[in-house]
Parts: C-alpha cells; sequence; structure tokens
C-alpha cells in the first residue's frame, strides 16, 4: 500500500481543522415546537361515543366505506385502533363507575394522530417525508416516502398504519389534523366540527391547554388531576382532560423526555460537521502512515526511494 | 306479481298525499321555522349566579310557565348550517318541557349582565359559533343544544338520547341516487326502490297497507280480524 | 509468508449447490408474491410490529457479521500486521456480498422498492436511519472499489471475449489495466474510509432503537447501545473469520489456515472481553439485572445471548488449546457469530414490545422463505467467486 505523502497531509490538515470544531457543533438539543401551533382538547367526560367524528373523518379524507356502518353501535363493543383506512376510532371503556341505576358508565375514547410537539417519527423518517408544520399538524408528504416504517417504529402512540396489501405505493396512513382545513381562516379539523357536544375543543394549543386547566379548577372532583398531552413525551397538540385515570382508558404511561432528544444528541454529538468520522480518519491514516514506514525501512528500502 | 305492483301504487298514492300536502301548512311549524332562521345579537357578559340564586330571582319577579310565550321551537340555526347539515331541526315542544320540569333555570341557567335586557333569552343569544377565539369556554349552539337536551335526558332516564330520536335524518337528494331508464316500467321502479330500501319493503307488507287489515284505531275495540273490508269481502275497485 | 490467492480448481455443481439452488428457488417465489400482493400477503408485519425478520435478521444482523471485512482490513492494511493478508480477501468478499444482500433485503422489506434512491436527495440529518443508509450506500461502493483489483488481477492481460465482442478487448484490458494501477495509488483512502463508514453505521445501527424507548424492553434499551453495537462488531469480526474460512475449506478441501487463525483469535479475547465489560457493567449500573430471573422468553433470550453468546465463548478463548484445535475455536467463533446474531435479532425483534396494543410477532413463512433465499443466494455466490476467482490463499491447498 502506498500513501501518497501530499495528499496523506491534505487530508490530515482537514481532519484537524474539522476536529476543532466538536463543540460548536454539539449544542445542547431544543424543541422544535412551532410556537403559535393549534391544538384540541379532547374532554372524555363529554363524549357520547356517537362516532359521528369517525364519520366525518372519513367523509372528509375521501377515506374508503367501513364494512359496518358509522351508525352501527355494536362496533363499540371492541376495541380498535386507528388503521390505514380510518385515521381515528372510538372505543368504549368501562372503568368501573356506577351510575345512579347501578349500571356501568361508559366512557369513550377517541383516538388519532397526538401530533407531538416534537414528534419521534419526524425525527425518525429518512427522507423527512413527515414535518411538524407551523399549524401544529405533523404532515406526511407521500412523494418522499420511500416506505421504510421507521416512523412506525418510533411513534411511542403506535398510530401510524400502513397499506401493507399494495405491492408497489403503498401510504403510510395516519390523521392529518386536515392539514388543508386548518390552514384556511376559519377552517376546522372535520372531527371537531361535527361533534357534537364538542368533546373536541379546537384552539391554539395555548388557549385549549388554558381551558383544559380552567376545567379543572372549576370542577373539583370531576376529572382526574392529569391533562394528558400536557408534558407526555415533551408535549402533544393533541391533549386529553377525564373523570377516570388515564391508565384505565387505555392511555399508555409514558415518560416526559421528547422522544428523539435521546438519539438526536448523540447523533449531533458524534456526527456535527463530522468531525468524529474525519478525526478518526485522520488518527487511521496517521497509524497507516507510520506503519508503512515502518514496512519501507524494513524491507525494500531501495525500491521505495525510487519512486 | 301483483304484490309488486300494489306496492308500487302505494307509493304512488304515498306521493300524491305529499303533494296535496304542500297546499295546507301548520301556521306554528312556518312560524317556527322562521324564527330558527333568525340571528340574534351576540351576549358577550352573562351575570354568573348560582342555580339558587337564579330561581330566587325569577321567583322575586314572578316569572314562570305562565309566561311562555312560544309552545314550539324548531332547535336549529344558520350558524350550524353553515358547518354542519346532516339531520333535520328537532321540533321543541317549549311550554310542554317547561310545565313537566317546572324550572326555567334548568335551561335559562344565565341572564344577560346588561339588566336592560330580558331575564330569559334564547340560546342562541349566547352560543354561536363554536371555538371562538376570544371566548373559548363558551359552548357553540350545537354543542349547547345537545349538551342540554342530552344531559337531562339521560338524568331524568325519559325522552330520548339518540340521533334520530330527536332528529329526522336529511334525506339525500335522489335525483343523484336512482337510476332508471327513460320509460321505466312499474316493477323496474319497484326493484329500483327496493335496491336501498329493501328492509322498507319487507316491513310493508306485514302492514295494513298491504294486508288491508290489521290493528287500526279505527276499529271497533282496536280489533284486528276484521270481517269486511278491502281485505276480504269489499270489491277492490281501484 | 507468501500470500498468494488463486481461483479455486474444484468442481462447482455439488450436491450443496443444489440444496442452495432450491431454497433460492423458494425465496424467488416469496419475492414473487411480495411485488404482487403486498408486504402484507407474505409477512405477519402490521402497525404495531413494523419491523420483523426482514430489518432484525437481512439488514441488522448481515450488516454486523459482514463486519470481518473492516475489522480484517484495519488490521493488515492500517495496523501494518501484513502476516494476516490471506484472511483479507475472504473477509472482503463476505463484506462484499453481506452488503450486497443487505440493500437486497432493504429492497424487499421497504414498501417503495423504486424509491430507494430518494435519502439521496432528501436529507434528514435528524434521522439515524438517514445516516445509516448514507454510511451503508457509501460503504458499499468502497467495498466494490477495493474489489476491483481482485478481478483486475484474474483478467488483465487475459481479456478474450468471443465473436463480435472480441472488439472490446482492447478498451475492457486498458480500463482493467488502469484501474489496477489508479486503485494501487489511491486504494489507502478507501481501506481508511471503509473503516470510518463501518464504525459509524455500525454504532448508528444501534442508536436505531433508541427513538422507542418505551417499546424495548430494558435489558437491551441503554442509551450506550451504539457503542455496544459497536463493539460486538468489532468482536464478531475475526470470528467471523474463523467461522467462514473453516467453512469454506472444509467443504473445498482446502488446508486449514490455523497458523494465520489462532493468533487472530487472540485480538477477540480484547475486543470481546470490552463488548461483555460494557454489556454487563450496564446492565449493573442500570439495575436491570433483576429482570433476569423473570422466565419471560424476552428475559431468557438476552440469557443465551450473554451466557452462550459471549461469556461461554470467551472463556473458551482464554484457553490456548482452544485456539490451536480446529474444532475447539469453530465452536468458539460460532457461539460467538452466534450471540452477535442473536443479539441484533433480539434488540430488533425479540426486545420490542408495543406497549398499546401488545401485539405479538412471529415471522410468516414467507418472511423466512426471503430471508433463506437470500442468504442462499449470498452463499452461492461466494462459492462461485471462490472457484473462479483469486480470493481463497490456493497456495497452501491440499489435495484430497
Amino acid at each position: 500500500m502506498n500513501i501518497n505523502r501530499r495528499g496523506f497531509f491534505k487530508v490530515m490538515g482537514a481532519a484537524g481543522a474539522t476536529a476543532m470544531t466538536p463543540a460548536a457543533g454539539a449544542r445542547a438539543w431544543e424543541s422544535a415546537a412551532p410556537p403559535d401551533a393549534f391544538g384540541c382538547l379532547v374532554d372524555l367526560t363529554r363524549c357520547i361515543g356517537c362516532r359521528k367524528c369517525e364519520e366525518a373523518c372519513n367523509r372528509v379524507n375521501g377515506l374508503p366505506a367501513p364494512e359496518i356502518s358509522f351508525d352501527d353501535p355494536t362496533v363499540l363493543d371492541t376495541r380498535r385502533r386507528p388503521h390505514e383506512k380510518s385515521y381515528t376510532v372510538v372505543n368504549r371503556y368501562f372503568p368501573g363507575t356506577l351510575d345512579t341505576h347501578d349500571q356501568l358508565v361508559p366512557t369513550f375514547v377517541k383516538l388519532q394522530c397526538m401530533h407531538c410537539q416534537d414528534p419521534a417519527c419526524a425525527s425518525a423518517c429518512i427522507v423527512g417525508a413527515l414535518t411538524k408544520k407551523e399549524n401544529g399538524s405533523v404532515y406526511y408528504d407521500v412523494g418522499k416516502c420511500i416506505g421504510c416504517r421507521y416512523c412506525m417504529v418510533a411513534c411511542p402512540f403506535e398510530i401510524p398504519a400502513y397499506e401493507y396489501h399494495d405491492p408497489v405505493t403503498p401510504r403510510v396512513m395516519k390523521c392529518t389534523f386536515c392539514f388543508e382545513r386548518i390552514s384556511k381562516e376559519n377552517g376546522l379539523p372535520g372531527c371537531a366540527q361535527i361533534c357534537p357536544v364538542e368533546a373536541i375543543t379546537f384552539g391554539r394549543r395555548d388557549t385549549v391547554m388554558a381551558l383544559a386547566k380552567q376545567r379543572l379548577k372549576d370542577n373539583p372532583g370531576k376529572y382526574v388531576n392529569h391533562i394528558y398531552g400536557e408534558k407526555e413525551v415533551g408535549g402533544t397538540s393533541w391533549i386529553y382532560i377525564s373523570s377516570e385515570p388515564f391508565e384505565d382508558l387505555g392511555f399508555p404511561s409514558l415518560p416526559d423526555r421528547p422522544t428523539p432528544k435521546l438519539a438526536e444528541t448523540i447523533q449531533h454529538g458524534l456526527f456535527s460537521y463530522l468531525w468524529s468520522p474525519i478525526l478518526l480518519f485522520g488518527v487511521l491514516g496517521g497509524i497507516m502512515r507510520r506503519n508503512e514506514k515502518k514496512n519501507v525501512h524494513g524491507k525494500d528500502k531501495e525500491a521505495r526511494h525510487d519512486a | 306479481m301483483i304484490r309488486k305492483i300494489m306496492v308500487w301504487a302505494g307509493v304512488v298514492m304515498l306521493g300524491a298525499c305529499l303533494c296535496s300536502a304542500e297546499v295546507w301548512k301548520a301556521p306554528d311549524q312556518e312560524k317556527a321555522k322562521e324564527r330558527a332562521k333568525e340571528l340574534v345579537p351576540f351576549v358577550d357578559a352573562v351575570k354568573d349566579d348560582c342555580k339558587v340564586l337564579r330561581r330566587v330571582c325569577l321567583l322575586d319577579k314572578g316569572i314562570d310557565i305562565k309566561d311562555v310565550e312560544t309552545t314550539y321551537f324548531h332547535l336549529e340555526s344558520p350558524i350550524i348550517k353553515a358547518r354542519e347539515d346532516h339531520y333535520g331541526p328537532v321540533r321543541f315542544a317549549h311550554k310542554r318541557h317547561a310545565a313537566l320540569i317546572g324550572d326555567c333555570t334548568a335551561c335559562h341557567h344565565y341572564r344577560p349582565k346588561d339588566e336592560s335586557m330580558s331575564e330569559t333569552t334564547r340560546c342562541s343569544a349566547c352560543h354561536q359559533e363554536a371555538f371562538k377565539a376570544d371566548n373559548p369556554q363558551r359552548l357553540g349552539l350545537k354543542a349547547a343544544f345537545h349538551q342540554q337536551c342530552m344531559a337531562c335526558h339521560k338524568q331524568e332516564a325519559k325522552g330520548p338520547v339518540n340521533c334520530t330520536g330527536c332528529h329526522l335524518k336529511n334525506v339525500p337528494d335522489h335525483k343523484e341516487l336512482v337510476k332508471l331508464p327513460d320509460d321505466a316500467d312499474p316493477f323496474q321502479v319497484t326493484a329500483e326502490c327496493r335496491r336501498c330500501h329493501d328492509a322498507q319493503a319487507e316491513d310493508m307488507l306485514t302492514t295494513a297497507h298491504w294486508l288491508w287489515k290489521g290493528p287500526s284505531p279505527f276499529t271497533v275495540k282496536h280489533r284486528k280480524d276484521i270481517q269486511h273490508g278491502k281485505g276480504t269481502t269489499a270489491l277492490n275497485n281501484y | 509468508m507468501t500470500h498468494n490467492p488463486r481461483p479455486v480448481n474444484k468442481k462447482f455443481w455439488t450436491p450443496g449447490v443444489y440444496v442452495m439452488l432450491a431454497f433460492m428457488a423458494a425465496g424467488a417465489v416469496a419475492v414473487i408474491a411480495r411485488f404482487t400482493g403486498g408486504i402484507g400477503y407474505v409477512s405477519n408485519l402490521s402497525t404495531a410490529r413494523p419491523w420483523g425478520l426482514w430489518v432484525g435478521v437481512d439488514v441488522a444482523t448481515g450488516v454486523a457479521l459482514a463486519a470481518g471485512g473492516f475489522t480484517t482490513a484495519a488490521l493488515a492494511h492500517i495496523f501494518g500486521r501484513h502476516a494476516y493478508e490471506p484472511v483479507t480477501r475472504p473477509a472482503l468478499l463476505t463484506a462484499v456480498l453481506g452488503y450486497t444482500f443487505v440493500v437486497l433485503g432493504l429492497m424487499v422489506d421497504i414498501g417503495r422498492s423504486w424509491a430507494i434512491w430518494k435519502p439521496m436527495f432528501n436529507w434528514n440529518p435528524n434521522s439515524v436511519l438517514f445516516e445509516v443508509a448514507m454510511c451503508v450506500m457509501f460503504y458499499l461502493n468502497v467495498l466494490y472499489i477495493e474489489f476491483l483489483p481482485i478481478v483486475a488481477e484474474q483478467f488483465k492481460n487475459s481479456v478474450r471475449l468471443p465473436g463480435t465482442l472480441a472488439l472490446l478487448n482492447r478498451p475492457l484490458e486498458f480500463l482493467l489495466q488502469f484501474a489496477d494501477r489508479l486503485l494501487d495509488k489511491f486504494m489507502w483512502i478507501f481501506i481508511i474510509a471503509g473503516v470510518v463508514l463501518s464504525c459509524m453505521h455500525q454504532s448508528s445501527l444501534g442508536s436505531l432503537m433508541l427513538i422507542a424507548p418505551t417499546k424495548i424492553h430494558p435489558l437491551w434499551y441503554t442509551p450506550i447501545l451504539p457503542l455496544l453495537f459497536l463493539t460486538s462488531a468489532f468482536s464478531v469480526g475475526y470470528p467471523m473469520v474463523v467461522f467462514e474460512t473453516t467453512l469454506a475449506t472444509t467443504s473445498m478441501g482446502l488446508a486449514d489456515e490455523m497458523e494465520i487463525l489462532t493468533p487472530l483469535i487472540r485480538i477477540t479475547i480484547f475486543t470481546l472481553g470490552t463488548y461483555m465489560a460494557l454489556k454487563l457493567g450496564d446492565m449493573m449500573v442500570r439495575g436491570t439485572w433483576v429482570y433476569l430471573l423473570d422466565g419471560t422468553y424476552q428475559t431468557n433470550a438476552f440469557l443465551i445471548e450473554i451466557i452462550l453468546g459471549v461469556i461461554v465463548p470467551w472463556c473458551m478463548l482464554l484457553s490456548l488449546r482452544v485456539r490451536q484445535s480446529r474444532s475447539l475455536l469453530f465452536t468458539a467463533c460460532s457461539l460467538i457469530v452466534g450471540g452477535v446474531a442473536l443479539n441484533r435479532i433480539n434488540v430488533f425483534i425479540v426486545a420490542y414490545s408495543p406497549p398499546v396494543s401488545h401485539s405479538n410477532y412471529f415471522p410468516a413463512p414467507g418472511e423466512f422463505l426471503v430471508t433463506a433465499g437470500l442468504i442462499a443466494t449470498l452463499m452461492f455466490i461466494y462459492r462461485f467467486v471462490v472457484t473462479f476467482l483469486p480470493v481463497l490463499s490456493g497456495s497452501r491447498e491440499v489435495s484430497v
């Protein structure tokens, strides 16, 4: 192996210069949540399980007709998850509270993408097909997607679904927060607009967060003292309040730390300006050159000297 | 075969009845419709009394059921229709509810802060558009209706709580749905109706409209087995 | 020691090759099914379990077991231990084939295979997967460039295409000569780049799962996961060389290369020891040893991985008798290879349990067929290449 002397010093110089700047690149991780984004407050004490939100979602997003009609209440007998043909589903839970007639009181839970403040899916996406938009929605650009499904691995709520039965052009399917609709003046998400009881309140995230806190304060004893989505995984655009503990309603217990923080900190710490690979290249080059020299001196000194 | 012709004939008769109904209009319904179309100025500030004080206040002023002017409302509004329009209006018997409950504050829970305004206002004075940015805690009109009616019906275990218990579903425009050739014969028409309304057609076969006999409020003692009539002895002359 | 690799002069069509062909045919059927019916048609993947056998084995394990390429290159070319050069070529071939099949496996696994080029133009620097993809792409090119001299060596001065193709003889000959000479000058860049790129993506493969803290079992989820992946890649490099050299020399009746393998594996005592210390230390520091005796399939898989895959072979390697015995060394190295493979499968499949839907996953027959078919194709090509190109050290070939 023959290392060209000048070439080697060029590379080493670049390595040294770049290695000086790691500190500048490895800045502390900061949330990239948009400042004035929209959000939705879901008040589970209001939801009556009518599934109008599912129906509206299906209509405004042009999704295929369901096998069982939206008017059929027997659908609620099974627990469902959002899937590639429906962005949102309502499930019924009986956490154990009885009404005055000794009947179990149902609590209905609407599920959809939570539109995290710092979405794990957007951090994970290899091509940046998923992005957190200024208006708060986590937006999917099918034109960039390659179908690696790392977003689905990353999502702590297990929301993104996939068109597994499309052989060539499958899409990741999830709630869009009605991105186009809410981008317009006075536009509302389909589900929030149709909800007959305003179980879903749409507004700026800090507005609905204040509203949630106000409801907790104004109705002592009615709600559990927890706004789900205020702090979970660094906060979500969709937040929930409930009269029943969230653990009993199928909500996952999640840490407050934004999901992408650890991986992004490691990645940026190591690879800002590619300082570590360049440094490693320089070090290995140095070792290689030293060993090369030793070899040359030891073995065929004359032959190399001519070259 | 004969059955099918008769079903078709029934449909024609029903249509004829509906056409003739257009001539006469129920005056209270027309009034309710007009009233539902009105938009009233928004009341921003309300007097936030507790329920007991509010009741005392109404008692002091001597406001009770005798003051109920409107007996019948259509619960709908352009505010609601602007966003979603899937159901017909709810026909709300105002006076009847007032009489049953005997407490105006069950619905008229707040009054406008402006003392010059009427003690009781209509729902849409305070509840209008949903999700107003400057007033996010105020319910929109649709949610105010639903929360008020359904909560009370549940609480009292009385009155409907499902959608079609109060609303008629809007009939979709059948111009788009019905697919018939220009010179359709009666059988094709019946078959086309039954394409979507098969269950209703089956149901119809068990009713007096088809059997020409059955329990009726107009038979003696509501008897079912009529010995005489179109089903049995009378001449079917139509 | 003279290092004189040359084509193996042996019969190509053996019964083993026919078995490989059978697996390849079955795999091809499954691949056709995947590209006509969709991923859902042949696999058990779901919303909650988006990654399965194909990512866990074809990609993660494939990359780990191709570590022989960069570890031997670093040893022989960078650290100047030229005595080990005989094993660099087979290791390089394994890496070339391994990474090629990582890419082929990815083509089956990603939903829009035709869009695989898109990461080159749509960058997401926050994405660990983006970094891995870029490294793998560059590394694959580096590997092909490193392999080019082997092709040139065999065919330069002897390009004899038949018939009308003979017109191309001269330009091809020129190209080969030119590539050979040019590459000799710049090969050092590619060799170092190969090692650097490998260090980057071997570790980043571990960072991939850091994005799912609630889904990965705490026995595996640790912030030092990338470091564990890197050290385990270092550890599995030479055992993989021993593993495949022993298999190749046995199946083709070549001389064992124990005089190289015995000293080579001493380095593994150090690297595997580091990996073991990190893994056990991490378990102690985070207190995850409390899960060890849970008795669930996850903790059992961890126990097998750490005891059979790390501790036992490390203790075996400490003994000189093991290092000098062909069969014992092969056993120890197989355990290490199996241990690292199991680690990748554990991290990507076993440790992954979605907490919301509790969805279970076991690979569908279609998934197994695709993976088995890919591995069979890889072995088939390996055999084909060593038969016709100067990869294995033919000088010590023994007559059978």
